[in-house]
């Protein structure tokens, strides 16, 4: 009779404790350089404590200098999910087998983000012709606001060589410092997220007033949290409840805020279509893409 | 008798094609084993410094390494010329290089090109390191060159990013054009960012010597150097005043010994090597209305972590990884 009231005890400490106090203690969740990777980490921190605090389970954030370095570095740091770009989110389901639950919903209501293509004024670029022999900056390959859409513009332009067409290219890494590479006079054409450029505008008049946009794209999700699949489906759910509601409770209004963020709306694979539109007419292949 | 007038007549025409030959022979000889006049005459190239810095030394240093590599100095003579940057100086100057019989005058700054041109010589100018909204507005023929396009606005912001003030020491110089520019656009953006202009004018050796006690009657909050050669070599009180009263200096131009806390400008080997194409183009018998002006593209944003400490201040990571130099 011991030995069975023994046994029923263990099996109702399966079934009944947590699942995460045996299997997940922590979670690593990769921030992408879209600003910043200093203010990156200031944003997000407490966003980690809040989940951290709510799930039970520590939350820890590792910043990722590269955007192609969150496919490599997810599987050797292990992580468990990261908030991804468009282009890296749509790389990460392709070559992790990760899924997209929820998205940043901006101050302004909106939870999409465009490309910009932009020089200074006083620079005489207006169109795609006047860039030759310029210098551009790129933030990154593995970005679709920060490259593709800029290579799409081009090719649209009859420009499909940029080793030939420009004086230089480079990728500064992020969005924000391509916008002060071209103010700067460190680059004459610059391509950034229109989020990130809307920011640095707002907070200097100068900036905006000695930078013009010669062009835009079509909208696209904002920033992504993916998780990887095989994460267990209680933790999966638990994060995103608390994602797409963190507004309606202060402390969670206080993480959004100090994020500089509305709150966080979910997110499918059908919200990519954009994307995918936009890699077919650039003649990408998500597949063998070579994103480094 | 016919026939040996005939005959005759055909050894005279032979002689003469044969002493047509032997001419024709002699000219084409002398293209190619003697030397034509014009290919391998020494030219001369009359050169102007703003001022004697070193950015500009750095400058010329590169063009004459660039001459060197591609084969054309043993081609040309070099007639320094370094006068006080003031107007009548530099104009004196030209006029020396023209006496001189210079082939062609390379002027580093803008007050040295603006004297040159004013001069209206007829001999080739290739300006380097010229202001660009400045040196666009002049019209001149025989004019190309390298100009710069140093960003006020930019450097301003880094410098606010750093400290915040309300009132802004700006070094310039009356002599220097373009340095009257820049303190034009300071003023402009003063209001924008809330900020006074205190201005500190050098036009003179007079104004050098007492240039340490006039600071005395100044309390900027920050420093702003003009690109001015002038302000240029009294970096070291500068640098010194700074220090005492631990305010952040940011500066156009340059400075080995003494460099401000944040520094931006085109680099001076990039527009040293540019400027030597254009030379060379010269000196191959282009005309300069023929070779297209440039802009200098490589900039340098130098962020001298030392000088932030001995300041007390410290830099925000986010601007320090914009630099595309540490001083560590």
């Amino acid at each position: 009779m011991k030995f069975i009231i023994t046994i029923l005890l263990i099996v109702a400490i399966f079934v009944f404790m947590p699942f995460n106090a045996f299997c997940i203690d922590e979670i690593l969740i990769g921030i992408s350089p879209e600003e910043n990777i200093f203010k990156q980490f200031e944003r997000h921190k407490y966003l980690a404590d809040y989940l951290s605090k709510k799930l039970g389970i520590k939350v820890k954030l590792t910043i990722l200098s590269k955007y192609g370095d969150i496919i490599d570095n997810f599987v050797a740091r292990r992580m468990d999910g990261a908030f991804f770009e468009v282009f890296t989110s749509v790389l990460a389901m392709e070559k992790l087998g990760v899924e997209p639950i929820a998205r940043y919903v901006n101050l302004d209501g909106s939870s999409t983000i465009k490309s910009y293509i932009f020089v200074r004024k006083d620079s005489g670029i207006r169109t795609a012709k006047d860039m030759k022999g310029k210098r551009i900056a790129f933030v990154d390959k593995a970005t679709v606001t920060g490259y593709l859409f800029a290579i799409t513009f081009l090719k649209d332009n009859g420009i499909n060589e940029i080793e030939r067409y420009f004086k230089e290219y480079y990728f500064t890494g992020s969005h924000d410092s391509a916008v002060y590479a071209v103010f700067d006079r460190r680059a004459d054409i610059g391509t950034a997220k229109s989020k990130v450029y809307e920011k640095i505008i707002a907070k200097d008049p100068i900036i905006k007033d000695e930078l013009r946009i010669i062009s835009e794209s079509r909208e696209f999700p904002e920033i992504t949290l993916c998780i990887r699949k095989d994460l267990p489906v209680e933790i999966k759910t638990k994060i995103k409840d608390l994602l797409l509601n963190i507004d309606k409770e202060p402390l969670g209004k206080e993480v959004i805020s100090k994020m500089e963020i509305k709150g966080f709306v979910a997110t499918g694979i059908t919200d990519f279509k954009p994307f995918f539109d936009l890699a077919n007419k650039a003649g990408i292949d998500i597949r063998t893409y070579r994103y480094r | 008798m016919a026939i040996k007038e005939k005959f005759k007549k055909i050894t005279t025409k032979t002689k003469n094609s044969r002493i047509e030959y032997f001419l024709i022979l002699c000219v084409v000889l002398s293209v190619f084993l003697f030397p034509a006049h014009g290919l391998t005459e020494e030219k001369t190239i009359g050169v102007i410094m703003t001022g004697d810095i070193s950015y500009y030394r750095d400058m010329h240093a590169s063009l004459l390494s660039k001459l060197n590599k591609e084969g054309y100095g043993n081609r040309v003579k070099i007639i320094m010329q370094k006068p006080f940057p003031e107007y009548i100086s530099m104009r004196n100057a030209v006029r020396k290089l023209i006496a001189m019989n210079a082939d062609i005058i390379v002027t580093y700054g803008t007050a040295a090109t603006i004297a040159a041109i004013d001069e209206k010589p007829k001999i080739p100018i290739v300006y380097v390191s010229a202001y660009d909204p400045l040196i666009s507005s002049l019209r001149a023929k025989n004019i190309t060159g390298i100009s710069t396009k140093s960003s006020v606005s930019s450097l301003l912001r880094y410098l606010k990013t750093v400290k915040s003030f309300s009132n802004l020491g700006v070094i310039y110089s009356t002599n220097e054009q373009d340095t009257i520019y820049q303190l034009n656009e300071l003023r402009k953006f003063s209001g924008q960012y809330g900020f006074r202009i205190e201005e500190i004018n050098l036009r003179s050796t007079y104004d050098l010597k007492g240039f340490s006690s006039s600071l005395l009657g100044v309390r900027p909050e920050a420093i702003f150097i003009t690109s001015s050669s002038i302000a240029n070599t009294v970096m070291p009180a500068i640098t010194s005043f700074s220090r005492e009263r631990k305010i952040p200096t940011a500066s156009l131009l340059p400075d080995k010994i003494n460099m401000p806390l944040i520094a931006m400008y085109a680099t001076p080997e990039s527009q040293g090597r540019m400027a030597a194409e254009k030379v060379m183009s010269l000196l191959d018998g282009a005309l300069p209305e023929n070779i297209k002006r440039d802009s200098a593209y490589e900039v340098e944003l130098v962020f001298n972590m030392k000088e932030a400490l001995s300041l007390g201040l410290s830099l925000p990571m986010e601007l320090v990884t914009e630099a595309t130099r540490l001083i560590q």
